[in-house]
């Protein structure tokens, strides 16, 4: 799984999409496989319930289980949903192209994704262990000690070298432009509350991925381990 | 024939508001290294950069 770049991959895809593209349903489609199964694969505790998956790996990536969200079956499905639901178009696609970055992202762990779902094969490049088994503060540990940070960090840079896509102008020229949405927002929210609603997700991506390698390498000093399929002082999940 | 390599530079203005987000973030990493539940949920972090962001800097301007 990754951390950060399901935040920062729809600025990259926006700076090549100009006005064909929405970036509110880009950026849900970007976080939708993991919106209604990340809470019960790390578990929470619910008064006197522990609610936690049995096989976290097998919930979150595979069948049975939600793992078809991570395919591109479901972005279409829903993409057409939402294309009926609200009669746009341009909304349904950008959901579809969030979604399956997010599905093409997570196929760099080691239990990948179900990409042509109903056919079960996970594609996965084990670039970095999945580790979302071992609870969260150790998956987070393992992540930003691997390549899956590095991934991340890929993105962060992108981000930064297409900087004019965070700017006013082009929030202006583009983003509003491209969805009505933001229009009908602005009668209720003013525009510089907008623009920074828009910037939202790269800087908490940005921040966050800054302040989780400062919390595992500075305050906890979990070993880096940049092989491939590291860190390797995890046990890392397959499929 | 001379060749002239162009860079796309930050206008004063720009530097300046990315300035004001990178004070936001080193505030938002220092909270949230030391509790770090902070970091888990995308609307904190969407509510913190709206008011740290824009909220803050909009009050402080009509102000002064």
């Amino acid at each position: 799984m990754s951390w950060a770049a399901h935040d920062l991959e729809p600025y990259a895809i926006q700076k090549h999409v100009g006005l064909k593209l929405a970036f509110v349903p880009l950026l849900i489609g970007s976080y939708s496989p993991d919106m209604m199964t990340k809470w019960f694969v790390y578990g929470i505790h619910l008064g006197p319930w522990d609610l936690k998956a049995s096989d976290p790996a097998q919930f979150h990536r595979g069948w049975p289980g939600f793992g078809f969200t991570h395919s591109f079956i479901y972005g279409v499905a829903v993409g057409l949903i939402i294309w009926k639901l609200f009669g746009s178009k341009l909304w349904g696609v950008s959901f579809i192209v969030g979604q399956a970055a997010h599905a093409i992202t997570d196929t760099g762990d080691t239990v990948g994704t179900m990409l042509l779902f109903p056919w079960t094969f996970h594609f996965h490049l084990d670039a970095w262990a999945y580790a979302g088994q071992t609870g969260r503060m150790t998956d987070a540990a393992a992540y930003f000690s691997g390549l899956g940070s590095m991934w991340d960090a890929v993105w962060i840079v992108y981000g930064l070298y297409s900087w004019r896509v965070l700017t006013s102008a082009y929030f202006d020229n583009y983003i509003f432009r491209a969805d009505a949405f933001w229009p009908w927002l602005n009668r209720a929210v003013p525009r510089g509350a907008l623009l920074t609603f828009y910037r939202a997700a790269f800087f908490y991506g940005t921040s966050r991925w800054i302040a989780w390698t400062v919390w595992a390498h500075v305050i906890h000093h979990y070993p880096y381990d940049l092989s491939w399929g590291g860190p390797h002082w995890v046990p890392a999940a397959h499929p | 024939m001379r060749l002239r390599l162009s860079f796309d530079v930050p206008t004063r203005r720009d530097l300046r508001v990315f300035g004001g987000y990178c004070l936001a973030a080193a505030v938002y990493i220092a909270i949230g290294v030391t509790w770090i539940d902070f970091l888990f949920s995308f609307w904190v972090g969407l509510a913190y950069v709206v008011i740290t962001a824009w909220a803050v800097p909009t009050i402080v301007r009509r102000l002064v």
